[in-house]
């Protein structure tokens, strides 16, 4: 083994003082193992060198992996829209009760109409209207009579049998009960 | 071996705070610092992070009117300072870098040759992995492009301990590598 070999790489690092370069070049050039050892320490560095960058690249941000993924999301989002505007939200139809009339004609078959475009109606407040007519207290010309059996009011035996009473409600235009009748 | 190590570079001039010349030092150090933090372990993120505080450190050592001598190794020492004080476990980061190996980029043509080149580096990684601490900062300093004396002052060891841990640890890898080849190159036969 060589003397020199300890400051082969010192020399590849040009840290040595001149003597000391000049004399380990003039070794290195009449040494085969000495010139395999520099061969095999530069190839190290360079090693160390590829192994340094592709550390520092496996750690940048990759940016680019990203556009795949917005990509996806953009195309996502664009179909999710385009499904909301072609879809047409159809409203409920209204079902009126209806009031069997004897003498009423029969009504025909339902026309389905589209309803592209639901009027906009424009309403007053109810409120106000109706506190005040609540106010005047006006009586409703219809009475609404409900019968009750007598054995839903009474315990068994204290009401002789077939008597029912008749309950008179008089209802306010605000929905609320003004009156009650009890009678015979 | 000499203490007075050839200069790469010309010597700098006096550098002031907030000068062109500091911003000048910034862009020739800061892919150099940030190539070494990344060996360090650190992450892109924190590696980004280290270089700017190190040189808002840099700036406000310029102000007081600090010592300007061996700039680059005052530089290198800041941030593997801060580096050092960043990681929670130096040992264990250190070692996550070293198995990605999948991730190294190869500049070669074949797949074949993609896959000769990033099983060389990890294997590579294992090796050094195994080297000393301070052989393996003396290295990566190295790498860095610092001079033995400016390693020295990062480390804050000897320049002359400096070329004999930076010629042990190049002798342990150049015999892994040798005997990686010729196990290469006896199973190819």
């Amino acid at each position: 083994m060589c003397d020199v070999q300890g400051k082969l790489v010192a020399w590849l690092d040009r840290e040595l003082t001149p003597e000391e370069a000049s004399a380990v070049e003039r070794h290195v050039e009449g040494c085969h193992e000495c010139r395999r050892l520099v061969a095999t320490y530069e190839r190290v560095s360079q090693t160390l060198d590829a192994y340094c960058d592709g550390v520092m690249a496996a750690k940048a941000p990759r940016q680019t992996r990203w556009v795949p993924v917005l990509a996806g999301a953009l195309m996502a989002a664009t179909a999710v829209c385009v499904a909301f505007v072609r879809t047409r939200v159809v409203p409920p139809a209204v079902v009126e009760p209806s009031i069997p009339v004897a003498s009423a004609p029969l009504p025909g078959p339902p026309v389905a109409e589209p309803v592209l475009h639901k009027p906009t109606i424009r309403r007053p407040h109810p409120a106000p209207h109706i506190r005040e007519l609540a106010r005047q207290e006006q009586p409703m010309d219809a009475t609404i009579q409900i019968a009750i059996p007598a054995e839903a009011m009474f315990p068994p035996g204290a009401v002789p049998d077939g008597i029912n009473f008749i309950v008179d409600l008089r209802i306010a235009p605000d929905g609320s009960v003004k009156q009650v009748s009890l009678r015979q | 071996m000499s203490d007075d190590s050839v200069p790469l570079a010309l010597p700098l001039p006096r550098l002031a705070a907030d000068s062109a010349e500091v911003a000048a030092l910034y862009r020739q150090l800061r892919k150099p610092l940030l190539r070494y933090l990344a060996c360090l372990g650190l992450t892109s993120d924190e590696a980004q992070d280290v270089v700017q505080d190190t040189f808002l450190s840099l700036q406000r050592h310029l102000a007081s009117g600090g010592d300007q001598e061996n700039i680059r190794g005052w530089v290198f020492r800041v941030a593997h300072n801060l580096a050092r004080n960043r990681q929670t476990s130096y040992q264990r980061r250190y070692g996550e870098t070293l198995d990605g190996g999948k991730d190294f980029p190869a500049e070669v043509a074949t797949p074949e040759q993609v896959v000769l080149e990033k099983e060389k580096l990890r294997r590579f990684a294992a090796a050094l992995h195994l080297l000393a601490k301070s052989e393996r900062e003396c290295l990566l300093l190295r790498a860095a492009g610092l001079r033995y004396r400016e390693i020295g002052e990062v480390l804050g060891i000897a320049t002359s301990t400096v070329g004999d841990t930076v010629a042990r640890a190049m002798k342990k890898l150049a015999e892994k590598c040798n005997v990686r080849c010729s196990r290469q190159t006896s199973r190819l036969a």
